[in-house]
């Protein structure tokens, strides 16, 4: 891609297992109590029936969304994932390959991709943009572009959030496999934003200055591991450039600029 | 806040009427419907909207990618060779975006290992969930066969999956970052799909009838609709602007008074700068269930009035569900060149809730600007607003 686009950071959010926020993951010891994501943000009715997955992404979604100062019935939102609701879409296999049985309505209409984003509309009773979108390992780099669009061409904020759930049983080759983990970014128009906050263009050339954060291997195979990466150097401030696929995707690289820095 | 037409250089559609844009036009003109029995053996009776031809097998070097996705994709691509060679002349390959949608992308494909799975302890050894399963399975097959080298993304938000990428396109132009996109999405059959709207009773036993006093359901549908999107330069149509917008009501069912649907259809008007009169014929999502049909009519009674053709074309081809908006994309530049807009077949008796105008015959007319409209599970609405050239 050639032309870039840029937007300010103003809220970011991150859930990792024992970790339920980013504060918590920057300066806490991982919590045993905290492994799964709680869907806080979620409205009450539909959390217990929602995956790990759309819990998760809900959660950074919320803390996101509470430091931005972004309106939360009008803010545009982008979820992204490689795989989506997959556990949801493997248990309608098995009711209908093993059990041979019916298939559970619930199940069905929460296995559609872009569950998560109907149920934090339903929850922030927004009836803006929202969107859900997938593309591999280029996931994150795309929801951020989608994201960006919506800043740039329209003027509209965006909050870009991408997850995975533990890669599926038995579709993943054993060495492969990945865990849970979901990241959030939210953007605003330069000209609106405070004048300290970080900001993200995209997509640059050059190679890559920002090392990936340091993961677990489970982590780092996830196909958004370059979500956590992203929020994980916007919140400490670096600079420079970040490729946001760990070399398994098409290679597209942010540059994250601090407007303090001269 | 106005933004700028963008041209639909070319388009290439299959559906349950046919292969090709004849094929189909010639359906559409004659009220065929395309609705037969289901090719995916089920323990439920409902009709289904089938391709009915042949798909070709993918180049060999692409061979380990095929997933029937993949070969409606490049079915499609096929028909494009010309208007995209044109694209690739006048544009750089960074400049050139895809962006679809689909609903299931590989999921059949899947249904089958899956089976296999269960039955010996193991996956087929040529399956591979990222050649396919995943989104960017059928994006990279699509990468390779055009050439297109910009961002890609598969859309995924049920049944407006298609429409919204043109959405992003317009977007992405107008941020300087591309000059054109492959833009509409592909949706195939699968037994996941049809037995989870038959757990809904969403299902008619019958041939759908959108609209009508006597519908019960809808039929589920497979397609492919590939829009070529650029800067400037000629096309077929405009596009002129994409509404956007949730209920933020219910995971599943419409809002009764289709109040989403009736922002979504605001948002695109005034995106275009246009009054609800400059609309001459609005193509409906109109599934043929009987929530859906009536409150999407409401929001339609609310801002167009009584007069305006309604007509929903799911009785031709089925709920194509992820290929539906740019399915119906295409089917609203038709009446441009073509003079005339389908029947609203299986329409009559036309339901008395439903107070909008739905023409049960081919109406033929100057058609200048055309609304379709999508919407979805999660409350996701999209409505496209394309104009004559």
């Amino acid at each position: 891609m050639s032309g870039t686009m840029e937007a300010a950071v103003v809220g970011l959010g991150l859930f990792v297992p024992g970790h339920p926020t980013l504060a918590h993951f920057s300066t806490e010891p991982a919590d045993e109590a905290a492994r799964i994501p709680a869907g806080a943000f979620l409205d009450p009715r539909t959390r217990r029936r929602a995956s790990v997955v759309t819990r998760a992404l809900a959660d950074v979604y919320g803390e996101a969304l509470s430091q931005s100062g972004l309106d939360p019935r009008d803010v545009a939102s982008v979820f992204g994932s490689a795989l989506g609701e997959a556990s949801t879409m493997i248990s309608i296999l098995d009711q209908i390959f093993r059990e041979h049985g019916p298939v559970s309505p619930m199940k069905f209409v929460t296995s559609v991709h872009n569950t998560a984003a109907g149920l934090v509309s339903i929850a922030s009773k927004n009836q803006g943009f929202a969107t859900s979108i997938g593309a591999d390992y280029d996931t994150p780099a795309m929801a951020l572009a989608e994201g960006l669009g919506l800043v740039v061409a329209r003027g509209m904020p965006s909050i870009v959030v991408a997850g995975e759930e533990p890669s599926p049983e038995g579709l993943i080759p054993d060495e492969s496999t990945w865990g849970l983990f979901a990241g959030a970014v939210a953007l605003a128009p330069v000209e609106r934003a405070p004048k300290e906050a970080m900001r993200v263009r995209a997509f640059v050339s050059g190679e890559p200055t920002i090392a990936p954060s340091e993961t677990s291997p489970a982590l780092s195979r996830s196909p958004v591991t370059g979500i956590l990466d992203l929020v994980v150097a916007l919140s400490r401030r670096e600079t420079g450039r970040l490729r946001l696929d760990r070399g398994q995707g098409r290679g597209f690289v942010v540059e994250l600029i601090d407007p303090t820095h001269g | 806040m106005s933004v700028t037409p963008r041209p639909i250089a070319a388009f290439a559609i299959a559906n349950a009427l046919g292969m090709n844009e004849a094929e189909v036009v010639t359906a559409l003109r004659e009220g065929r419907s395309g609705l037969g029995p289901s090719p995916i053996a089920l323990p439920f009776e409902t009709a289904v909207g089938a391709l009915p031809g042949e798909l070709p097998e993918l180049p060999p070097e692409l061979a380990g990618w095929s997933t029937r996705a993949a070969r409606i994709a490049f079915h499609l691509i096929s028909q494009l060779e010309e208007p995209l060679a044109r694209l690739r002349a006048r544009y750089r390959p960074e400049r050139i975006a895809i962006l679809l949608g689909t609903s299931t992308a590989g999921a059949e494909a899947t249904e089958e290992a899956y089976q296999h799975y269960l039955a010996q302890g193991s996956l087929p050894p040529e399956y591979d969930v990222f050649r396919h399963h995943t989104y960017g399975a059928v994006l990279s097959v699509v990468r390779a066969l055009t050439g297109a080298e910009g961002p890609a993304w598969m859309i995924s938000t049920a049944c407006t999956s298609s429409a919204k990428p043109l959405a992003s396109a317009q977007r992405l132009m107008d941020a300087d970052v591309i000059d054109a996109a492959i833009v509409g999405g592909i949706d195939t059959l699968c037994t996941m799909t049809l037995r989870g709207f038959h757990s809904l009773d969403a299902l008619s036993t019958q041939i759908c009838r959108p609209f009508s006093a006597e519908r019960d359901g809808l039929n589920i549908g497979e397609a492919g609709a590939l829009l070529l999107l650029a800067r400037d330069g000629d096309g077929v149509a405009l596009l002129e602007a994409v509404g956007e917008s949730s209920d933020a009501y219910h995971i599943s069912a419409p809002h009764p008074q289709g109040l989403g649907a009736k922002l979504a259809m605001e948002r695109a008007l005034a995106q275009a700068g246009c009054g609800p009169s400059d609309v001459d014929h609005v193509n409906a999502h109109g599934t043929g269930t009987r929530l859906n049909d009536t409150a999407e009519a409401n929001a339609i009674f609310e801002l167009f009035g009584p007069e305006i053709p309604v007509v929903s074309t799911k009785g031709y081809t089925g709920h194509t569900l992820g290929a539906a908006g740019g399915t119906e994309a295409v089917f609203s530049i038709l009446p441009f060149r073509e003079g005339w807009i389908p029947a609203s077949i299986g329409a009559a008796p036309v339901d008395e809730a439903i107070r909008v105008n739905v023409p049960t015959e081919r109406t033929t007319g100057r058609f200048r600007r055309v609304l379709s409209n999508s919407f979805a599970f999660g409350g996701n609405n999209v409505s496209v607003l394309v104009r004559s050239v």
